[in-house]
């Protein structure tokens, strides 16, 4: 099979990204903005069900990128992420910055063509590089609620922080991730990801390999790298944080099970220690930061740092069982936590503000968000009958299963810890009185976009099987494509 | 039809919950009618269920099986056993009580109805899985919804602290409703985090390949594991089942809940706790179980003893009922640790004697508290004079609870007992009998300061008797709670069905560990 028919998916939205510019570019400015949005959730749509009908799998490009289910379950899941995002947008991105939304979309697709370039990336060089077209789109998009304030005549310096920090600690784990390659590609010389697996890490090589790991840690946000995740989602448009909590974290825990895994699963003992330590570091950190919080958008982001920590604990069970569960984790996340902040996002607009306060008499107000706000929240905090308690419970067994006891049952432990930061929301929304707020109004494609998170949530809670059975396969796909 | 009888039970609550979703929150009698309804379905298919489960057959019967997770093992499977007949009739009868006695509540009613029935939804579940994880997935889903039942239409503060430690019950506001819904919820998920842990072990321990509670009970599962797992799954289930000293949520959750809430948490929910620990820790982790049991008893005769005295000293009505239940719960867990037939049959007739005479008592609590609006009570005296129903089904519920003969307390109280002293651990049945004496005391002190002696003061003058559908709950469970009593093979025989298959393998793998 060609090179281009196998790359065809990241191809599309690099091309989607073309004619969103010319869009652009070709109408004028006001009706620029919600039409160049549109066009991304047709785009997206479009691609989606068309990964059901376009069946290749082979690597191309001399074995750099491969399609594989494995590829194209996380491709799925961007282009998922990418729609609902767009859909929750539209119409705050035409309001807010009229005369910029056609470069906002421009970079939601660049970081989403980057992001499914990165799912089938099997070369390191080129996983890295994907993982600069994800990343650096959004260090821009973060900066973009700078203006909010201009026509009140108010400056809130924060999304300028969000933004700067956002910038400044991804350039540093760029940097960071860069020096870690070198090292590693210097002393294996190597950069297939298959070839890896057979090389003998040298200590130079395993520093190279720790400092691509810390690089990573940085972008998904885990402890110590969590720093700038709390600030950031506070500063920049919700709508855009629902994004980039999730389809950016989803891609960095999937190039790590892509590195560590595939590529240097065998010489496990070298750096799964450091994993797991940032695994434990990220439950009990994420778990206890949450609990004081009272900004809906940090109980979040805390609670974000901690998914990540059960997230890397698939990763270090190392293996099919771990890869899959892993991937059912992500998709379990990316769906519970996107609604989540698309319900703070709607609420906010309502007038509420972004405080666990302004959520007060939310079940009176709008009992259609309180509830779905309450499915998200319960799938978060891991209870059945919504999809987040299987992903919990998948990692929890993958990593049991792969003898990793001790930090399962810390793991286990800080969950039902965090069940109560998770239970002030819920207070916050059903046992509070309105006092003088109004029901938000929540526009159509913004209830769309919350709509399809809430079907997700429900349908894979109430319904796992057809998932965990879809995301066995990628595991297996990724896995045994490096035995052959 | 009758072939998926199981599943109409458990669905039949969840469908009501859907469709009470999808009625405006105006139409008030339509929301009561629906739920009522999905609960006479429930109840009505738990009657069938029990009165053709052929007990010369035994083992499983009923069952429908559906794959969930095929790849893991896990399987919607559902089936009836000795057990799960007489607990899925309890469970019917008190939520059908529940819904009548919630027929007035005045406040975000349609929520309301929602969430007590996707609760017990998942109390029929737990009763009928036959699959560990469905069964750990019910068991949650009953869990949940009572943090916001619980938070949203409960009770605070209704009789202030007094005592030595009012002034650190402020501080930490005790008797708030909503420190009550987060103690409760905290309380029992922690403890489900441990199950979740014994569960993975169980699962891994018998080739990671099924869950389902047949296969688990067959696989061998090391000496050492079973050691350590079977104390998470006494203290996880145990913490629902008010093991002390895990039983903290208790009162305080009891009180503050409203009154369907109450009746359903002490009537049903506790008992699932209880369930779990027999059912789950002892029939799959014997060895364990044979090894802890010294424990699990002397626990147990301590939670008979601790609740009874807890209640004694108590001035607020809820709080001596709550109490009462804990007290009597420990008689359920003395039951299972004799690992008897005696006391396992008293033990699960416990459950389902004690979760109608606690249902019973928290309906007329309710009532009562409607009426008087409070709950204290040195304030009462004389409430037979304008409310002697209320009066004579308080009285009645109070003789079952010291276990009078005639009444379904009795009979699982002398099958308890005798279970201990047949067990050789005499010391066991002298607490027991002990705290049974104290419940006399306690629960007829409280009858007669609260609905005998002279008239009512001035201020309970204008007291009404229960009227229209407020009779519903005393009545249906009065004759329940005699009924069982004066006939309990109606249940026992089915009981004895299911304790005679566990108990038998239990013994042989488990005693050689003796």
């Amino acid at each position: 099979m060609s090179d281009l028919l196998i790359l065809w998916l990241p191809l599309a939205v690099g091309a989607l990204t073309v004619l969103a510019l010319l869009v652009d570019a070709l109408s004028p400015p006001p009706a620029s903005g919600r039409a160049v949005g549109w066009l991304v959730v047709a785009g997206l749509t479009a691609t989606l069900g068309a990964t059901f009908f376009v069946d290749v799998a082979g690597p191309a490009a001399h074995g750099a990128y491969e399609a594989s289910a494995w590829t194209l379950a996380l491709q799925r899941l961007f282009l998922a992420a990418g729609v609902i995002a767009a859909l929750g947008g539209v119409d705050h991105v035409a309001a807010r910055a009229p005369k910029r939304a056609g470069e906002y979309w421009l970079l939601l697709l660049a970081s989403i063509t980057g992001m499914t370039l990165l799912a089938g990336a099997r070369d390191l060089i080129l996983l890295v590089v994907a993982f600069e077209l994800m990343g650096i789109p959004l260090y821009v998009l973060a900066a973009f609620a700078k203006t909010d304030g201009d026509r009140a005549g108010v400056r809130d310096r924060r999304p300028s922080e969000a933004a700067l920090k956002l910038y400044l600690v991804g350039a540093t784990s760029t940097a960071v991730t860069l020096f870690g390659l070198a090292l590693l590609t210097g002393m294996t010389c190597a950069t297939r990801l298959d070839a890896l697996t057979a090389t003998p890490l040298q200590p130079l090589a395993t520093l190279g390999a720790l400092l691509m790991l810390a690089g990573f840690g940085y972008k998904v946000g885990v402890v110590p790298f969590h720093m700038w995740v709390p600030d950031t989602y506070q500063g920049a448009w919700t709508p855009f944080v629902a994004f980039l909590s999730v389809a950016p974290k989803a891609a960095g825990v999937a190039a790590l099970t892509q590195v560590f895994v595939l590529g240097l699963g065998a010489q496990h003992d070298r750096w799964l220690p450091a994993l797991m330590m940032l695994a434990f570091l990220s439950m009990a950190v994420g778990n206890l930061l949450a609990l004081p919080q009272t900004d809906a958008r940090r109980l979040l982001a805390y609670s974000g740092v901690a998914q990540m920590g059960y997230a890397l604990l698939g990763v270090a069970a190392i293996g099919e069982q771990g890869a899959a569960m892993t991937l059912f984790f992500l998709t379990s996340y990316v769906f519970t936590n996107m609604g989540a902040f698309l319900v703070v996002h709607a609420v906010a607009e309502g007038g509420g503000g972004h405080d666990l306060d302004g959520l007060r008499g939310l079940a009176g107000r709008a009992p259609g968000l309180a509830a779905a706000l309450l499915c998200f929240i319960l799938s978060l905090a891991g209870i059945p009958f919504a999809v987040g308690f299987w992903a919990k419970l998948y990692v929890f067994l993958a990593a049991w299963q792969a003898g990793l006891g001790g930090l399962v049952i810390a793991g286990v432990a800080l969950a039902a810890l965090g069940i109560f930061y998770y239970l002030q929301v819920l207070r916050a929304a059903y046992m509070t009185d309105a006092r003088g707020l109004a029901a938000p109004v929540v526009g159509a494609p913004l209830k769309l976009a919350i709509g399809l998170c809430l079907a997700a949530v429900l349908g894979f809670g109430l319904w796992p099987g057809p998932l965990v059975e879809g995301t066995a396969r990628a595991a297996h796909a990724l896995l045994t494509a490096a035995a052959r | 039809m009758t072939a998926h009888l199981l599943s109409i039970i458990v669905a039949a609550p969840a469908l009501a919950a859907l469709v009470v979703l999808l009625l405006p929150s105006s139409a008030r009698l339509a929301i009561r009618v629906a739920s009522l309804a999905g609960a006479l379905v429930s109840l009505a298919g738990s009657v069938v269920a029990l009165a053709s489960y052929d007990r010369h057959a035994g083992g499983l019967q009923r069952v429908e099986d559906v794959a969930l997770v095929p790849s893991m093992g896990i399987h919607l499977r559902l089936a009836l056993d000795g057990w799960g007949g007489p607990l899925l009739l309890l469970t019917g009868i008190i939520i059908v009580a529940g819904v009548a006695a919630s027929w007035t509540l005045a406040s975000r009613d349609k929520e309301y109805f929602v969430l007590l029935l996707v609760l017990v939804a998942g109390v029929f579940g737990v009763f009928v899985s036959q699959d560990l994880m469905v069964f750990f997935l019910f068991y949650e889903v009953a869990v949940l919804p009572m943090y916001l039942l619980i938070g949203i239409w409960g009770a605070s503060h209704a009789v202030p602290a007094k005592g030595p430690f009012a002034r650190a019950w402020r501080v930490f506001s005790v008797g708030d409703k909503q420190y009550a819904a987060m103690k409760l919820t905290l309380m029992l998920l922690v403890g489900s985090a441990a199950i979740l842990v014994a569960i993975f072990a169980m699962y891994i321990g018998a080739g990671a390949r099924s869950f389902d509670l047949a296969d688990l009970a067959a696989a061998h599962f090391d000496r050492r594991m079973q050691l350590w797992a079977f104390p998470l799954v006494w203290l996880g289930f145990g913490t629902l089942a008010g093991v002390f000293p895990f039983h903290t949520w208790s009162p305080d959750g009891h009180a503050s809940a409203p009154t369907a809430v109450s009746m359903l948490h002490a009537g049903v929910l506790m008992k699932l706790g209880a369930f779990g620990v027999m059912r789950i820790g002892m029939v799959l982790l014997p060895e364990g179980a044979t090894a802890w049991m010294p424990v699990v008893g002397g626990v147990a005769a301590l939670n008979v003893l601790y609740g009874a005295f807890c209640a004694m000293s108590q001035s607020d009505l809820k709080y001596i009922i709550a109490y009462s239940s804990v007290s009597h719960m420990g008689v359920v867990m003395l039951g299972a640790a004799t690992l008897t037939p005696e006391g396992w049959n008293g033990a699960v007739f416990q459950m389902v004697a004690h979760g109608i005479m606690t249902g019973l008592f928290f309906s007329l609590v309710g009532l009562v508290y409607e009426r008087a609006h409070t709950r204290s009570v040195p304030l009462m005296g004389g409430f037979a004079h304008v409310m002697p129903g209320v009066a004579a089904f308080f009285t009645l519920a109070c003789l079952s609870s010291l276990g009078l003969p005639g009444t379904a307390g009795f009979v699982s109280e002398f099958l308890v007992f005798l279970g201990a002293w047949h067990s050789g651990h005499y010391a066991w049945a002298i607490p027991g009998v002990v705290g049974a004496f104290i419940t006399a005391i306690y629960v007829l002190r409280g009858t007669r300061a609260i609905f005998w002696g002279p008239g009512p003061s001035e201020r309970f003058h204008a007291l009404t008797d229960a009227r229209g559908t407020e009779w519903v709950a005393p009545i249906m469970l009065g004759v329940c709670l005699v009924l069982f009593g004066l006939w309990p093979r109606v249940i026992l025989d089915s009981i004895d069905t299911g304790t005679t298959a566990w108990l038998a393998r239990l013994l042989a793998v488990g005693g050689n560990a003796l």
